[in-house]
């Protein structure tokens, strides 16, 4: 918002300029437009790039501050527990660390635990816990540390969002020994491994856990690189050195404790102005990077580009089937044929990302993709809308049926959503005008647009879901998330209520065979699509732009958020 | 921003019609016309654009063209186009209508509200004078672009929202103008001659006091025609006027400003558009209240 009040003041001060008595008018009226233009003028161009950055990474060095700068709103609370979203998974990716985690080829790999298995029947999980671990407190990891944080995740007091539902199928758990956890499962559940790697389930110690939710929101124990050393809200969190950390997997090039000496964790939610201090060099990295400012990064060798895709749901339109006029399929085929996706995710991202034809993000290894059903084809729209009976159009060129207009209420949360994908729904709303859709577009802040979700005053939304593995779909589209969760959501925006479906959802999230969770995951994203229930528009974006200065970027977590054990900032 | 308005004392220039100057020469005249051109030439231009927009707009302000994004000004776009490949010129003179709309309304709601209040405060007794100058006191105390927050944040965002806060926050340097004014004329000899004939006080007000004190405010109402532009562009600047793609000034500055290091065009030409308005505004109302006192 900095660069917003600079404009609208510089206007002030030039009417106020105008109204000056001593200067003459004539003067002033030429010099009031001259110096608005110029400052407008100064707000367009660029600082010089820094002079003299160099490629070369040469040999690590210590110290130094990394400071971040995040677009991301401030969460309320850094322990990812409570919630869970995003932001508080980039923040607690530095300070706390799971039981299992993904590799670089993004396989599944043992990280706080050392090994699992599981019964023939599917029924009992038993997790081995990596001995020797202390979080920052000095507490030990063990079997019963682990328990704590499972029990802090399923207690409703705890007020979970992302973990309690990732944890959902565990009935009881106990400590075998020090370093074994029993967990006793209602129904099988083959995702539970993906959902451990995420860091809305990552582990605290106990200890730290027993604080008041308020103290324990402001400085979450872990075992991470990196532990919370203050927080000032509404400007920035230090994080300092874990100085006694013991990397879970060694890694011979590494050892030891991380190479910064701290990271400031900072907001700055205006895009034009973090990318202006990313250029000033008061900030090292940035991340919710604009599509042009990437396109302009990766043109000159001092700010380089991270792009590391979410897991979980590709960035998509859901259509609410509960309610007219989408409870009828032909109405959802027709405004999916009826909107051009592809001409704008072509000219508005900048080849930073590809359209998308799957409910799953690219990442996700069970995708399942069909790009014939997403034609933009409007005489294929008007024929299904003609069949539905909206034949009669009114005099802004809207169909109407039975005397009501073709009317379609989409909420957009302006702060989980990009400038580039508020103008994409722009254009989407130009396109279904000229085959008689009229979308209206209402702008709201996070609290307002949960509020027009719960009362169900929707026909379209986009809602990012990220979560590792394809069972992402059974919280996306089966009838049980049409229930709202105890914080109030409902992830099955869709509202399909369809028992195959749900049927195939549990058989694939309960299967042993790989190959059989494969195909029928397959086969529940095909019954998904062919009933037009979303519109998959492109990836989830993660893209995260950095001085070149900085080295040793592009570690990632389960849920591509940035580790910085490795990064270190050369001279 | 209503600083201007705050700083007025009944003593100056602009609140005493009848202070002659001499300006009446033939050159006097000359320069005195020559000032009107530019106010005349933006204003004109933007009340025509305002009424009829079709007629000096090529495209449709609505219309998106994607291949089209971002083309720099030029032959086939004026302006040049915004992200969806609209045409920026189309869409600011379609963006006339909500901006001088909400600029004038808001000032007739201003000085209404003002006229009521100004005058009871001024010709109402000594009670009303204090009761309504501690009102106005209190108003003057809140920063006027937070009393349009505050009042938006309760109403809800939206055109007829903008009119009424923007309307609100600036009724209280009108009102107070308006009070001065009647203070000073009360103790003229006109007023007193009429209250020696007998004449009642409705009558003196009507035909004596308001037809007087209303001068000034034609030239500061024309004034604040330009101020409130800015406020109405100020407030959809941060999206709580005219809901998107709609064409208002103030929100296409507020969707530039994510390019503006890739299409300054974007913001520059809105930016512009303001500027223009409320500078010829300002130059207008200065040579209106000149021309009062020649």
């Amino acid at each position: 918002m900095l660069a917003a009040p600079l404009v609208i003041l510089s206007m002030q001060e030039v009417v106020q300029l105008i109204h000056a008595r001593t200067l003459a008018p004539r003067v002033l009226t030429t010099s009031a437009i001259l110096v608005a233009s110029l400052i407008l003028a100064g707000c367009s161009s660029n600082p010089a790039p820094a002079p003299g950055a160099s490629n070369d990474a040469g040999t690590p060095v210590s110290g130094g501050t990394l400071v971040y700068a995040s677009g991301d709103a401030e969460p309320s609370c850094l322990d990812p527990h409570v919630g869970g979203n995003y932001p508080q998974a980039l923040a607690s990716s530095q300070y706390l660390e799971t039981l299992y985690t993904k590799d670089e080829q993004g396989e599944l790999i043992p990280w706080l635990a050392s090994d699992s298995t599981v019964s023939e029947d599917g029924l009992t999980r038993t997790v081995k816990i990596r001995e020797g671990i202390k979080f920052t407190d000095g507490t030990a990891l063990d079997a019963q540390a682990v328990i704590a944080n499972f029990k802090h995740l399923l207690d409703p007091a705890t007020a979970s969002s992302t973990g309690y539902l990732a944890l959902g199928k565990i009935k009881d758990m106990k400590a075998a020994d020090s370093s074994t956890l029993e967990l006793t499962l209602s129904t099988p559940d083959n995702s539970l491994l993906e959902s451990f790697s995420m860091p809305w389930v990552a582990i605290q110690s106990p200890e730290a856990l027993k604080r008041t939710q308020e103290e324990n929101c402001v400085a979450p124990v872990g075992t991470g690189p990196f532990k919370v050393e203050s927080w000032k809200k509404q400007d920035s969190v230090n994080l300092v050195r874990n100085a006694d950390y013991v990397r879970p997997v060694a890694n011979p090039e590494h050892e030891g404790p991380a190479y910064l000496e701290g990271i400031t964790w900072r907001f700055i939610p205006e895009a034009a102005t973090r990318y202006a201090a990313l250029q000033a060099g008061e900030v090292q990295i940035i991340d919710n990077a604009q599509p042009d400012t990437i396109a302009a990064a990766v043109k000159n060798d001092t700010i380089k580009h991270l792009d590391a895709p979410r897991p979980g749901a590709s960035n998509r339109i859901e259509l609410n089937s509960s309610k007219a006029p989408f409870d009828d399929q032909r109405v959802r085929e027709a405004f999916i044929h009826a909107v051009d996706v592809n001409a704008g995710v072509e000219s508005l991202f900048f080849n930073t990302t590809k359209r998308s034809y799957s409910p799953l993000s690219s990442v996700e290894p069970l995708g399942y993709s069909d790009e014939s059903l997403f034609g933009f084809d409007p005489a294929k729209a008007a024929e299904l809308l003609d069949a539905a009976g909206w034949n009669e159009r009114d005099a802004d060129g809207y169909r109407t049926k039975d005397g009501k207009r073709l009317s379609l209420t989409f909420p957009v949360s302006t702060s989980q959503s990009v400038p580039a994908e508020q103008s994409l729904f722009e254009q989407l709303q130009a396109t279904a005008k000229e085959s008689g859709f009229e979308i209206k577009i209402n702008l709201l802040d996070l609290s307002s647009w949960y509020g027009a979700l719960a009362e169900h005053n929707y026909n379209l939304v986009s809602a990012p879901y990220t979560k590792v593995g394809p069972s992402v779909l059974s919280i996306l589209f089966h009838s049980a998330s049409t229930v709202p969760a105890p914080s109030g959501y409902f992830a099955n925006l869709s509202q399909v209520k369809n028992p195959e479906l749900d049927t195939l959802l549990e058989t694939a999230g309960a299967t042993k065979d790989e190959a059989e969770r494969k195909d029928l995951y397959a086969k529940a994203q095909k019954l998904v699509l062919e009933g037009y229930y979303l519109l998959p528009l492109y990836d989830q974006q993660n893209h995260f732009l950095y001085s070149s200065k900085t080295q040793g970027i592009g570690a990632t977590t389960a849920v591509a958020s940035p580790v910085f054990f490795d990064t270190w900032l050369s001279k | 921003m209503s600083s201007h308005l705050q700083q007025l004392t009944p003593g100056d220039p602009v609140l005493s019609p009848h202070a002659a100057r001499s300006t009446g020469s033939g050159t006097g005249v000359w320069k005195h016309r020559l000032k009107l051109v530019f106010p005349v030439l933006v204003l004109g231009f933007f009340t025509l654009a305002a009424i009829a927009p079709s007629w000096l707009a090529p495209f449709d302000p609505l219309a998106i063209n994607p291949a089209d994004s971002f083309s720099p000004p030029g032959p086939g776009h004026l302006l040049g186009t915004d992200e969806s490949g609209r045409d920026i010129y189309s869409r600011i003179i379609y963006g006339a209508r909500p901006s001088l709309l909400i600029g004038a309304a808001a000032t007739a709601i201003g000085v209404g509200l003002a006229l009521i209040l100004g005058t009871l405060a001024g010709f109402g007794g000594r009670w009303l004078d204090a009761g309504v100058g501690r009102i106005l006191e209190v108003l003057f105390a809140l920063p006027g672009l937070l009393l349009a927050l505050v009042f938006i944040a309760l109403a809800g965002p939206g055109v007829g929202t903008t009119i009424i806060a923007v309307g609100l926050t600036t009724a209280p340097g009108y009102a107070r103008l308006i009070r001065g004014q009647l203070l000073t004329l009360r103790h003229s000899p006109m007023v007193e001659a009429a209250t020696v004939l007998g004449r009642s006080r409705a009558k003196i007000l009507t035909t004596h006091l308001l037809p007087n004190a209303l001068t000034p405010i034609a030239v500061l109402g024309t004034l604040g025609l330009g101020q409130a532009v800015v406020w109405a562009a100020s407030l959809s600047f941060l999206g709580l006027g005219a809901p998107p793609p709609a064409p208002e000034w103030g929100a296409m500055l507020s969707a530039g400003r994510t390019y503006l290091s890739l299409a300054w065009w974007m913001t520059f030409f809105p930016g512009l558009a303001i500027v223009l308005v409320a500078a010829a505004a300002t130059v207008l109302s200065r040579v209106l209240n000149q021309g009062e006192k020649s």
